[in-house]
């Protein structure tokens, strides 16, 4: 790796992974918040009413999604998050070759004494460090949400216990009374790592994707279209797949069916023991699906296949010159 | 020799941007490439620096093949591409210390100084640079380079008469140096100030190679012809060429010394005679006055053979 370069990498990166951080933090801490001002009654309520229409499309069940894990869990799956994250990918993957082709500024670099796979392996190094530290700040935001916000729920009413009996009744007419309590008593924040996981592997996935295509380009725009179309597609794919059981096959056709984070949050919360597992077993340890771990190596894998593919096309490629 | 290429060649489905190109370049020279648009020259010199994989033959420098070991070449090269563009978050300062630190053995002093000779503002952001900014600049990232090659595309396009001169002048300091430049531009006079050999390319193909210290010996006498003129006597065949004789004028041209052909042209039924010096302009008009695909019917038997 050539430290000059490392360098101007970092250099490039920095505003743009600053902005992105920000917003990832400050809206996950915001996430927390908003779920602390709803009590879960309220919002059992809302949800109880659409459920049977859209329980298709949620990856966890009912009683996990009105709880306080799983109502903050949703974060991971909000368009701001996913996006904010798909973007730095986008952005960064497609410059590595069509962006600089495009300004020209690929042809003093290159007319260094540096390999063109150092080029693409020291900015995809930086993106990746980009993308693990936005997951980290996804995960930091939560984490703070968590510890300085409190809830307000109904006290249980009060009873008349006859303890010689072993009996307990429940005074109805003295309930409503609020009680407040600090959301970490509720929630443990380590249960939201393999989400923030979950999302950097899909980060590494759509960086390696447009990096590949970016490696085959000359003009960034078009980079950029090609995988936001791409993109588009993969998400339809899964939604379609999700809606309609005859189409259940393009699930397997897209990029986001590997990205689950509220069931794996799920899993952390129900069954800690197989948070990170590669798959997931039944009782009598026979193989149900694959486990978290499972669907991140996929996602990691994509991302990895991708980033050798393009150095392998950026290695033979004739660089055009700048128009 | 430091660069040699043989039967190089570069084509883009039915378009040959360079064909068939052997050359070879001296250590110590400086060597110019002169041709129009599309003539083939920043080819040439993108197949050197392992920008573009040749279609056929082989390039090599100090030794070394430019597609197979590209990285390795470019340590012997600072490469100026045309219409260099530097990174635009970059102030110029800080450019010219990533140049320095991405090269091993980079000079951030010569290119800070070199810069000052241009009379470039390095406080300012590339982003916010001029063209002619912009390519001081990439001048003062590439001539700073240590290296026993510089490769030099359009370095004076879109700059001033007075920077250009600079940059001539950085040319020849590279020369005195020891170093070998290369050396594209359209602008002839700057070649024929600075250049001790010169190739032509003409639609893809080296059609010429001329030695600079040889062009500017030769000579053309332009006489108004009041008769017909006799043959060009034995002993002065090799000394001179009957270039254009038309009813009313004749062009005549020489390689070298003028004195021993004096006394045979005073003899000659000629008026209003000059002698000027052959310059580069008439070697690239042979080649460059007509439309590519026409053929040329003239050949001088007093230029340098390719």
């Amino acid at each position: 790796m050539n430290r000059a370069v490392l360098k101007k990498c970092l250099i490039e990166v920095r505003l743009l992974w600053a902005a992105c951080a920000l917003l990832l933090f400050a809206f996950c801490w915001m996430r927390v918040f908003i779920v602390s001002t709803l009590e879960t009654v309220d919002f059992a309520g809302i949800v109880e009413r659409l459920w049977d229409k859209w329980s298709k499309f949620s990856p966890v069940p009912l009683s996990h999604l009105v709880s306080y894990p799983g109502r903050i869990a949703i974060g991971y799956d909000e368009p701001i998050v996913v996006f904010t994250v798909s973007i730095f990918a986008i952005a960064r993957g497609s410059d590595v070759v069509s962006g600089e082709l495009n300004r020209g500024t690929l042809e003093l670099l290159l007319a260094q004494p540096v390999s063109r796979l150092q080029v693409l392996y020291t900015q995809a190094l930086v993106t990746v460090a980009g993308l693990a530290l936005l997951a980290a700040a996804t995960w930091s935001g939560t984490w703070t949400g968590i510890q300085t916000t409190t809830v307000k729920e109904s006290a249980p009413p009060p009873k008349i216990s006859f303890a010689p009996l072993g009996i307990e009744i429940p005074l109805p007419f003295a309930g409503g009374e609020k009680i407040e309590a600090p959301m970490r008593d509720k929630v443990n924040p380590r249960d939201f790592l393999p989400g923030a996981f979950n999302l950097f592997c899909l980060g590494v996935a759509i960086a390696g994707a447009a990096s590949l295509v970016s490696s085959c380009d000359r003009y960034r725009w078009r980079t950029i279209g090609i995988v936001v179309g791409l993109y588009i597609v993969s998400l339809i794919f899964k939604i379609v797949g999700l809606a309609f059981e005859s189409l259940h096959w393009a699930r397997a056709l897209s990029l986001f069916t590997a990205y689950e984070p509220q069931r794996f949050i799920a899993i952390a919360v129900r069954q800690p023991e197989q948070a990170w597992s590669l798959t997931l077993t039944d009782s009598a340890g026979k193989f149900v699906e694959l486990g978290p771990l499972g669907y991140n190596l996929i996602l990691l894998g994509i991302g990895f296949v991708a980033y050798l593919a393009a150095g392998a096309v950026f290695h033979k490629r004739d660089l055009p010159a700048p128009l | 020799m430091i660069v040699e290429t043989s039967g190089l060649s570069k084509t883009y489905g039915s378009l040959a941007a360079l064909r068939d190109c052997s050359l070879t370049v001296e250590r110590g020279e400086v060597f110019g490439l002169l041709g129009p648009n599309g003539a083939g020259k920043t080819t040439l010199l993108r197949l050197l620096v392992g920008f573009l994989r040749p279609t056929a033959g082989w390039a090599k420098i100090a030794g070394l093949d430019c597609e197979r070991q590209s990285v390795a070449v470019r340590r012997q090269v600072a490469y100026l591409p045309a219409e260099a563009s530097i990174f635009p978050h970059l102030r110029g300062r800080d450019a010219l210390d990533f140049f320095a630190e991405v090269r091993p053995g980079g000079d951030l002093q010569r290119s800070l100084e070199i810069a000052r000779r241009l009379e470039l503002d390095l406080s300012r952001r590339v982003s916010f640079m001029s063209t002619g900014m912009k390519q001081k600049l990439a001048l003062a990232a590439t001539m700073a380079a240590n290296t026993p090659l510089a490769i030099l595309d359009e370095p004076t396009a879109n700059l001033d008469p007075t920077v250009r001169s600079t940059v001539l002048a950085l040319v020849r300091e590279a020369r005195a140096a020891g170093n070998t430049v290369m050396f594209s531009s359209h602008v002839l006079s700057e070649v024929e100030e600075v250049c001790d050999r010169v190739v032509i390319l003409r639609a893809g193909q080296l059609v010429h190679t001329q030695r600079m210290d040889q062009l500017r010996q030769q000579h053309r006498i332009v006489a108004a012809l009041s008769g017909p003129l006799p043959p060009i006597p034995d002993g002065l065949q090799d000394q001179l060429a009957i270039v254009r004789q038309t009813q009313g004028e004749a062009v005549l041209e020489t390689p070298g010394e003028l004195a021993p052909l004096l006394k045979w042209l005073a003899t000659l039924p000629l008026a209003d005679v000059r002698i000027e010096p052959i310059g580069l302009r008439s070697v690239y008009d042979r080649y460059h006055a007509e439309p590519v695909g026409s053929t040329h019917n003239y050949h001088s038997p007093l230029t340098a053979a390719p």
